[in-house]
């Protein structure tokens, strides 16, 4: 998109915006707007503020700005700005944290990409603390469920053709001591309650 | 040589073929992938978004676990190979996390060092037993098939452990040593998209196409990882409407070729398992005997 100016005032600015989601403040503060990031970026054609555009608007502070950009939820993992960053910046690691703040907060709508990508992780996750392992079928259904009842029935041709193929299981395949899972899942809340995303 | 094998959840379904055929190929290469017992799930790229702690917590369980069992454990999906890899690394950069992951295990009378090695199965394929015993190994040659070698992201990036972040070479070696020709392939860690096929399909779908399009000459893509494998191969319809041209091209597993090349049975290979046959493979390129085999 085009360069976008703003009226800066005291309300919109969280100076301590990128020591919440940075999981490196100090090198994401060292950013050169080199672009690097943008350029690698499989989707970054589709993000309402570049992958370069967002690091700037975290270093001052913009956090609503931020938060309701599309951008960090097409980011698909894929690190190739990570790796390229001149500064070595973790880059995709601030992606996932921006992902969990504005889950934290409650943002996402299901009607929308972020919506989905947080409904979409959030299904995968229920399946794994309920079975210690991904029961993929499950997980899909619920979903859909969730987000689009009628993308179910688009992916119905596929999820036939799988089941045909003896690749889909009705039956989840599952972690003996239960009890671990739900210890790693009770623990991780316990210690992150009130911390950083 | 033993290896302690984590498969994945994926491998227990959409890529049943990617454990039979690893297993198999590890067999005739006098190794054996030994499954650590009462694995879970290494939470993929889900668990990072819920939760931080939780993204380690999970993949170091069966990091306690296996590391009972040897030296090194190895994955066959690229996202169980980075998660489990991660835990190391964030516990080298974040002393306060040792504590913490103690504390966890401890509940489950478990206790990790920090200090397995995590291998991805490429990697020990082609660097441990190597490319030469490989060859060595082959029944047929792959004499005149094009194809295409996708790495993705994730078995490179962002932990170059033991090939290029963005123009790998480890697997070209091994199918050219296969007698097959690879093609000029400079998307081979282009992303595939990873969960946007399924939350928002046009992007998804744009991905798989450009990963495609410089494919068309190849008789077919080898991969190593379960999601990029289902990605290609699932939406060739789709993307054949967004790029004007017919697109059936196999997606195969790199252990499905190298079994091919073996000579191994159906039951090893599951080649019947895919969307788009691959059939054509079982059955082209020479058939004579690797000059200097056995």
């Amino acid at each position: 998109m085009a360069e976008k100016a703003f009226n800066l005032t005291r309300e919109m600015l969280d100076h301590s915006f990128a020591e919440t989601v940075a999981p490196d403040r100090e090198k994401l503060l060292t950013c050169i707007q080199c672009g690097t990031c943008t350029a690698s970026c499989p989707t970054a054609y589709a993000m309402d503020y570049t992958p370069r555009q967002l690091w700037r608007l975290i270093q001052v502070g913009l956090r609503e700005e931020v938060l309701k950009s599309n951008t960090y939820w097409l980011c698909t993992n894929c690190y190739s700005c990570t790796i390229r960053c001149p500064r070595g910046i973790s880059l995709t690691e601030t992606m996932a944290a921006l992902k969990r703040l504005a889950i934290a907060q409650g943002l996402e709508k299901p009607s929308t990409i972020q919506g989905r990508v947080a409904r979409f992780y959030r299904s995968f996750m229920d399946s794994v603390r309920r079975h210690g392992r991904l029961h993929e079928s499950e997980f899909l259904i619920t979903y859909f469920a969730h987000t689009n009842p009628l993308g179910l029935a688009g992916q119905g041709r596929l999820g036939f053709n799988l089941c045909r193929k003896g690749k889909i299981s009705l039956a989840p395949s599952e972690v003996k001591k239960r009890g671990d899972i739900a210890a790693i899942f009770r623990k991780a809340q316990e210690l992150e309650a009130g911390g950083a995303p | 040589m033993k290896y302690t094998y984590f498969p994945g959840c994926s491998l227990l379904n959409t890529a049943k073929e990617y454990d039979v055929s690893a297993r198999a190929v590890m067999r005739e290469l006098d190794s054996e992938l030994v499954e650590i017992p009462d694995w879970n799930c290494c939470g993929a790229t889900a668990a990072d978004v819920v939760s931080y702690l939780l993204s380690l917590f999970l993949p170091a369980r069966n990091l306690a676990m296996a590391e009972g069992m040897g030296q090194e454990v190895v994955a066959t999906c690229s996202s169980c190979f980075l998660n489990l890899y991660r835990v190391n690394k964030h516990l080298e950069q974040n002393p306060e996390l040792k504590g913490q992951l103690d504390i966890v295990l401890a509940e489950a009378g478990l206790s990790y060092s920090g200090n397995l090695r995590v291998r991805h199965l490429l990697d020990v394929i082609a660097n441990d037993i190597g490319v030469k015993a490989v060859a060595k190994r082959a029944k047929r040659r792959f004499a005149g098939i094009k194809v295409a070698p996708y790495y993705g992201c994730q078995v490179v990036r962002p932990y170059a452990e033991f090939d290029g972040p963005d123009l790998p070479m480890s697997m070209d070696r091994l199918i050219a040593a296969l007698g097959a020709e690879t093609i000029p392939y400079p998307v081979k860690t282009r992303c595939c998209g990873g969960v946007l096929m399924t939350t928002q399909k046009s992007i998804g779908v744009k991905l798989v196409a450009d990963i495609l399009e410089p494919a068309r000459e190849a008789d077919c893509v080898v991969t190593v990882c379960p999601l990029c494998q289902l990605n290609l191969e699932a939406y060739q319809r789709e993307v054949a409407g967004k790029l004007g041209w017919p697109v059936r091209l196999p997606i195969l597993y790199f252990t499905q070729f190298i079994g091919l090349a073996f000579g191994l049975p159906e039951k090893d290979l599951q080649l019947s398992s895919h969307l788009v046959s691959a059939e054509k493979l079982r059955i082209a390129g020479s058939r004579e005997q690797v000059a200097e085999s056995r």
